[in-house]
């Protein structure tokens, strides 16, 4: 989900740990070996990850910690074949729609009877603790959350003219017509840019008109990408990528924010975090950009309203397999404790793990705006095949289809739609 | 040749050696030698081939999905794999696709290479150097490497293609998505794997080339040959044992091409796009499938096997020809 450019190279972590080794002046604990956490690149800043080692190591002066960054692209197999070994790492991020997969295939250890152990436990975002309850247990521990709004080009609005921010869908068109109409010379021009692939940014569409992507009852699941209500939310996204995007219909949304800092889109929905993609020089994008970004919420096509967003993150999994479950629950409690959720929304600007800390970024004019979506989110199916509907690119492929036109529409939907139910219903 | 040579002396030293009665002892260790000899390749092919190839098979009789891999432990299903893989409608269209493309591939790099190896016998020394050095750039350059660079060269947003095609005046391609229509997604998948085949092909053309005995060629030209004449019934019989070889190892290349698929489509090819390597992988390693991916392994080393048939049958035919003819 999170494409960043990478951030702490394993000597930096080994480096803070000495550091921390050193001044550390009371020895608490005897306890020596080594600690192997798989975070995913670009998930928590490198200040972070040094202070937790930090903190860790002021407890645990003869722990090694080592912290291996791994990419989203490949992660399910290598997960796959660490869980398979007899030394899988001990404490692993996983993205929040992996964890039912792992944990009902018995990787991840039982985290029930420490919950309460966990700094605000009781108050962690209940999507994200959704995502780590399987069968009613507790398999692993919120970390982090991201949720998606529209990020705009202010002064492209300014130069179309318009004023008003779109509160509802048909104002997005209209606006989003207009910009067209002000930039018609300019034939690369999107003005609200959106990838055939991206399917994270057309579930709230979707959820909007009320469908869905599955819903289960009695045990089955249920296809629900052909129902009306998901039917009504693709026309009305297709409506608008037809008219306002010239983004791949083909594409993937991994490359938007550096095509949005070329200067010819003045829409894309994303995360928080790729505002600093989009100011960043480094990762191709422009940072003159700085005053001229502004966000507001995915509008509803009930005027006035926004449209529920999907709750994308990641947890803290500890493998069942793990020798050092004590060290592991360590570990995982300072980086999902307060002090170092506090600097995962202020540095990271990602939504932390728990409500109590939602408002910190409230005052921030573009960062807010993504923590206030969070509060009307949605999940995908929770079920320990839901992995295997997103390796099958079974969405995206929809999308390509219906935006391409290239199958009919309702052939389009019906086949993605019985391809989950088969997925979800098969034997893992 | 070697081989029929080598089977040739043995069959005629075979009976001599029974006329003078030598004692089975010597007669054993004779005839173990080889095996002796040939023991240690046959060892390692075992460890590095038939032993995984073994374990696919048995694999692939198995429901072994992620649970079943954590717990070290598949559940026998028989050839219940095989079943639903045959009863898949979409699997069928993988398995027909793939034929497509390894043939299309195959051609198109077979009647590439001839060409410009052909060319290569014809130009000056310098150029032939030029297009030497070029092949074996383009040889030298890691597959990934190179396929990304074609999937830049081939991009949406930034590509210099769409870029070069429109200020060439050919169209409006910007803005142009190669892969929207599959077809025209695997010609250009198709492109790139020709380019990176051409260049093995050619220069063991160019190589069989330079051994078309001249004085034939001469003669053929006295009997008043044309280039066409001369390229039908000269070139091609000679190098009819390099064709064979080139055009099976080109079918089973080309018919397991993964990075290609895979890198250019971002490692989320479509259903559209799906060819057999991919389609293992995918089931196997993403969908954690693993008794289903190996099905299809096996499948498609039937399948390869079975393409392969003609140019096999055709090399059996050389060899037998080869010992008849002694």
């Amino acid at each position: 989900m999170r494409v960043r450019s990478s951030l702490v190279p394993a000597a930096l972590a080994l480096m803070a740990l000495v550091v921390g080794a050193c001044s550390s002046g009371s020895t608490t604990n005897n306890e020596s070996g080594t600690l192997t956490v798989w975070l995913m690149d670009g998930s928590a800043p490198d200040s972070v990850v040094q202070g937790v080692n930090k903190d860790f190591n002021a407890k645990y002066p003869n722990v090694t910690v080592k912290v291996e960054l791994q990419k989203w692209g490949e992660i399910g197999t290598k997960l796959d074949t660490a869980f398979a070994g007899s030394t899988p790492p001990d404490v692993v991020e996983l993205g929040n729609t992996l964890v039912a997969k792992y944990a009902a295939a018995g990787a991840l250890a039982d985290e029930t009877s420490k919950k309460s152990s966990y700094e605000n436990s009781s108050s962690w975002l209940q999507s994200l603790t959704d995502s780590c309850t399987v069968g009613g247990k507790l398999y692993c521990i919120p970390y982090y959350a991201g949720s998606r709004a529209i990020i705009y080009r202010k002064d492209i609005f300014a130069k179309a003219s318009v004023t008003q921010l779109p509160d509802s869908l048909d104002g997005l068109l209209s606006v989003g017509q207009k910009l067209m109409e002000a930039n018609r010379l300019d034939s690369g021009f999107s003005a609200f840019y959106f990838p055939g692939k991206y399917w994270y940014a057309a579930l709230p569409f979707i959820w909007d008109f009320g469908g869905d992507i599955a819903t289960q009852s009695g045990g089955q699941w249920k296809g629900q990408l052909d129902s009306s209500g998901s039917q009504a939310g693709l026309l009305a996204l297709n409506g608008l990528v037809s008219k306002l995007s010239r983004a791949d219909r083909q594409g993937d949304e991994a490359k938007q924010d550096q095509a949005f800092a070329q200067g010819r889109i003045a829409m894309i929905v994303a995360n928080g975090w790729e505002i600093g993609v989009i100011l960043d020089a480094k990762s191709g994008g422009d940072p003159s950009l700085k005053d001229k970004l502004g966000v507001f919420p995915i509008p509803s096509h009930n005027p006035g309203q926004s449209a529920p967003v999907f709750l994308g993150g990641s947890d803290l999994g500890i493998a069942a397999k793990s020798k050092n479950q004590g060290l592991a629950n360590d570990w995982v409690r300072l980086l999902a404790g307060a002090k170092y959720q506090n600097q995962m929304a202020t540095v990271g600007k990602v939504i932390p793990n728990t409500t109590t800390l939602l408002g910190l970024n409230d005052s921030d004019p573009l960062i807010g705006t993504f923590a206030r979506a969070a509060k009307n989110s949605r999940f995908v199916p929770n079920s320990p095949n839901w992995a295997n509907v997103e390796a099958s690119n079974v969405i995206p492929d929809m999308l390509v289809n219906v935006f391409t036109g290239r199958v009919s529409f309702n052939d389009a939907i019906r086949t993605a739609s019985d391809k989950v139910a088969q997925i979800l219903n098969a034997k893992s | 040749m070697c081989a029929a040579t080598n089977t040739d002396t043995l069959l005629r030293e075979e009976p001599r050696h029974r006329v003078l009665g030598l004692i089975a002892g010597r007669r054993l260790r004779k005839r173990a030698a080889p095996y002796f000899l040939v023991a240690p390749a046959v060892a390692a092919i075992a460890a590095i081939l038939a032993y995984p190839l073994c374990l696919l098979a048995v694999l692939s009789l198995q429901h072994y999905g992620i649970r079943q891999l954590f717990a070290h432990q598949g559940v026998w299903v028989g050839i219940d794999n095989y079943w639903s893989l045959l009863g898949d409608a979409a699997f069928r269209a993988v398995v027909l696709r793939t034929l497509i493309f390894t043939f299309a591939n195959v051609a198109a790099t077979l009647v590439l290479g001839t060409l410009i190896a052909l060319l290569m016998e014809r130009v000056l020394p310098v150029l032939r150097l030029v297009v030497m050095a070029g092949l074996v750039l383009v040889w030298a350059t890691p597959v990934v490497v190179a396929v990304d660079m074609w999937q830049w060269m081939f991009d949406y947003e930034f590509g210099i293609v769409n870029y070069a095609l429109t200020h060439a005046g050919l169209g409006n391609f910007i803005h142009h998505s190669w892969f929207d229509n599959p077809i025209q997604g695997f010609t250009v998948i198709g492109i790139v794997i020709v380019w990176g085949a051409i260049p093995f092909v050619t220069v063991t053309l160019y190589a069989g080339l330079t051994q078309v005995p001249r004085e034939i060629v001469e003669a053929a030209e006295v009997d008043g040959a044309g280039p066409l004449q001369v390229f039908r019934y000269v070139t091609v019989p000679v190098l009819r044992p390099i064709f064979v070889i080139l055009a099976t190892l080109s079918t089973i290349w080309d018919f397991q091409a993964f990075n290609q698929v895979w890198i250019m489509l971002n490692a989320r090819p479509s259903a559209d796009y799906m060819v057999m390597g991919v389609y293992s992988f995918v089931q196997a390693f993403k969908v954690s499938q693993y008794g289903e991916g190996a099905a299809i392994a096996v499948v498609m080393v039937v399948v390869l096997l079975l393409a392969t048939a003609f140019y096999i049958r055709s090399y059996l035919r050389q060899a037998v020809g080869g010992l008849e003819g002694a």
